[in-house]
């Protein structure tokens, strides 16, 4: 029996302040907006209404523009669309807040909308509703960006998942209060590129023009 | 009494994230759950933290939270006849 | 054709006591963890918690002071898990890590005695790391309270399908701290008393801390179970609540039943946080799959809600329920309190028993679903 190819579909990185899907620009904004503002005005010119978003921290927002905009460029996911992610400080926005919140407030009290994005698999729940995704969630933990891990875990679970679908949403999503490191990919049986630890490092490393 | 309603919907509007709505969109006898302004069960436990932070009223008893949060007005009320 | 992935060992450290024969003693013997605990570092008013005394076992740790106190009970736990099986820390043994929140307790806490930095999941693994040299980083899976299954299901995956390992450590924990408790608080979610799982007037869960761990080979060894299935699948309703109709879970039953080639397994080992929506959740969902009438418990009772530990945790006392052809019963059950009837384990029974299946259900939607046979 061949082994089954696996190609990238679509690609979408948020750098600093610029948002790019399959290496074209969607939406850019100065160095200096803070990132709240930039996610927010890049959500605007999605022109999505999904009230849902403004109560999400910078990792689900920056993770639910992105999965969006590869929506857009190669349509609606499979229901079984696997969820593979990656950063490496976990929920660290919402965390900072939450002990914020329940250690340094002048009136500490915990917030529930606060804490419930305290885990950082719950952008896999957001995009989960928002695309009606019943799939594999899986959150790794990962000093730095590492295809070297990803490609073969993804091919597995393309392998497992074969009775029910050939599909799998990856990303490395690492967002914190200033800084926005992400790279969502659409993995399936067809596509432009391969799906390789080269390829992805080369996506990756995309430098800006 | 207005002056409360009026308080309520801004601190709603902030403390839920309802970036879309005004103060002045905010009906005081539209439902908040279900088909009114669709609030969820996070939103629920929010004004309940917000009951608590801002008028000092502690509420403990879910059933208690769900005829408080009816609407605006219902919210309004009851902080009047509680607050300390 | 695949290899099959079996468990060869394991290791639970959790208020109960240090290793899993104790433990499964322990619920044998109907003692649970949980008691109110009076603790300011947790909360100004008592909680009823399964917690561990202060720092327990240091002695037991080379350096203990280099570690903190969630590092020394996953190194404490690896180690005899270690030394026990003989298990060589070289490239081909994979180590998986799960943990909903890890050192989260030095976040913003003013008597943390180290840097926040170690907050990190990163920095937590290298500490584990560094402490036994193994070859390979651990690696980290967080993902709410299916954490533990979920490892194991990583693991069980990449042996399988990467021929680089040939055996993986699964080690998973949590422990109680503020940061935890006030959220919980926050979300009305804890219980002022023991909790009673599918109880009718359960009210909540209770918290706890544990560190289990599992030893993965694809050669069976005596007394090894068999991964027979795993299903996981997202409810795509709610980030807190689960969904009414057990979708996610449903889902997740059916094809870890399928993977195991159909069947029935001979008890439930279920998520059972006493809760009013996960307990009904699970109900449906069982009820959907056909398996109402299968013996089920919750382990919640004894060891509370071990959050990142509990999905290993119940793992393995499942299995040794297995070796023992002994059913724990679920305890903090006395009336039933789901739409849909469940075969509660009531009391401690003897009988065959060579398959159960274990869920796990998490915010975010996640579910999970794994069955687990004796060979």
């Amino acid at each position: 029996m061949g082994k089954q190819e696996y190609r990238i579909q679509t690609y979408c990185t948020i750098r600093s302040r610029s948002i790019r899907v399959n290496g074209n620009r969607f939406f850019d904004a100065e160095p200096s907006t803070p990132l709240g503002d930039f996610l927010k005005a890049a959500y605007r010119e999605l022109a999505v209404d999904y009230p849902k978003f403004h109560k999400m921290d910078g990792l689900c927002k920056a993770i639910f523009i992105a999965a969006e905009l590869i929506a857009r460029e190669s349509g609606p996911y499979e229901r079984h669309t696997a969820l593979l992610f990656a950063n490496r400080s976990s929920s660290y926005l919402s965390d900072n807040r939450h002990a914020h919140d329940i250690f340094h407030a002048d009136n500490p009290v915990a917030s529930p909308a606060t804490f419930v994005y305290t885990l950082p698999n719950i952008a896999l729940g957001e995009i989960s509703i928002r695309h009606q995704l019943q799939s594999e969630n899986v959150f790794f933990i990962f000093d730095h960006y590492l295809p070297e891990f990803m490609v073969p875990y993804t091919n597995a679970t393309l392998e497992d998942s074969q009775p029910n679908g050939g599909s799998a949403l990856c990303g490395w999503a690492e967002v914190t209060e200033e800084t926005c490191d992400l790279l969502l990919y659409r993995i399936g049986t067809s596509g432009q590129l391969t799906h390789s630890v080269e390829q992805l490092k080369r996506l990756y490393n995309e430098e800006d023009e | 009494m207005s002056e409360l309603t009026q308080e309520l919907k801004a601190k709603i509007i902030a403390q839920l994230n309802l970036e879309d709505l005004t103060v002045a969109d905010l009906d005081d006898h539209t439902p908040l759950f279900g088909d009114g302004l669709g609030l969820d069960s996070i939103d629920a436990l929010e004004l309940i933290v917000m009951l608590d932070k801002s008028y000092g009223i502690k509420l403990s008893d879910p059933k208690e939270g769900r005829k408080v949060f009816e609407t605006i007005q219902t919210m309004a009320d009851f902080i009047e006849a509680n607050r300390t | 054709m695949r290899d099959d992935v079996y468990i060869i060992g394991d290791e639970v450290i959790s208020p109960l006591g240090l290793g899993s024969e104790l433990n499964f003693q322990r619920l044998r013997d109907g003692h649970t963890a949980i008691a109110p605990v009076m603790d300011m570092r947790l909360r100004d008013h008592p909680i009823h918690a399964a917690q561990m005394d202060g720092n327990p076992w240091n002695q037991l740790v080379k350096n203990a002071s280099h570690y903190t106190r969630l590092e020394r009970l996953f190194i404490l736990a690896l180690q005899r898990l270690i030394e026990r099986h003989d298990i060589p820390l070289d490239s081909e043994t994979l180590v998986i890590l799960s943990t909903t929140k890890g050192n989260i307790a030095l976040l913003g806490d003013p008597e943390g005695t180290f840097p926040e930095q170690r907050a990190n999941l990163t920095a937590m693994a290298e500490a584990i790391r560094q402490y036994f040299g193994f070859e390979n980083q651990p690696i980290p899976v967080s993902n709410a309270c299916i954490s533990g299954s979920l490892a194991i299901a990583v693991a069980r995956r990449l042996l399988r399908y990467d021929n680089r390992y040939k055996r993986a450590i699964v080690v998973g924990g949590d422990e109680l701290s503020k940061f935890i408790v006030s959220g919980f608080d926050a979300f009305q979610a804890l219980a002022n008393e023991p909790c009673r799982p599918f109880d009718r007037n359960r009210s909540g869960l209770n918290l706890g801390e544990a560190v289990a761990a599992v030893y993965l080979s694809t050669k069976p060894t005596h007394g090894a179970v068999k991964i027979m299935g795993v299903g996981s699948f997202n409810d795509a309703n709610h980030i807190s609540g689960p969904s009414r109709t057990g979708e996610g879970l449903y889902l997740s039953i059916c094809e870890a039943t399928r993977e195991a080639g159909g069947g029935m397994p001979d008890f439930i080992s279920a998520h059972g946080t006493a809760t009013a929506y996960n307990d009904e959740m699970e109900a449906i969902a069982f009820h959907r799959c056909s398996l109402s009438a299968v013996p089920l418990h919750s382990l919640k009772g004894y060891f509370g809600h071990t959050l990142g530990a509990s999905g290993l945790l119940e793992t393995v006392m499942a299995i040794h329920s297995l070796k023992n052809n002994e059913l724990i019963r679920s305890l903090g059950f006395a009336h039933p309190g789901t739409s849909q009837p469940l075969n509660i384990i009531t009391q401690p029974t003897r009988r065959p028993l060579n398959t159960f299946l274990k869920t796990a259900s998490g915010f975010g939607g996640c579910n999970i679903a794994m069955i687990i046979q004796k060979v």
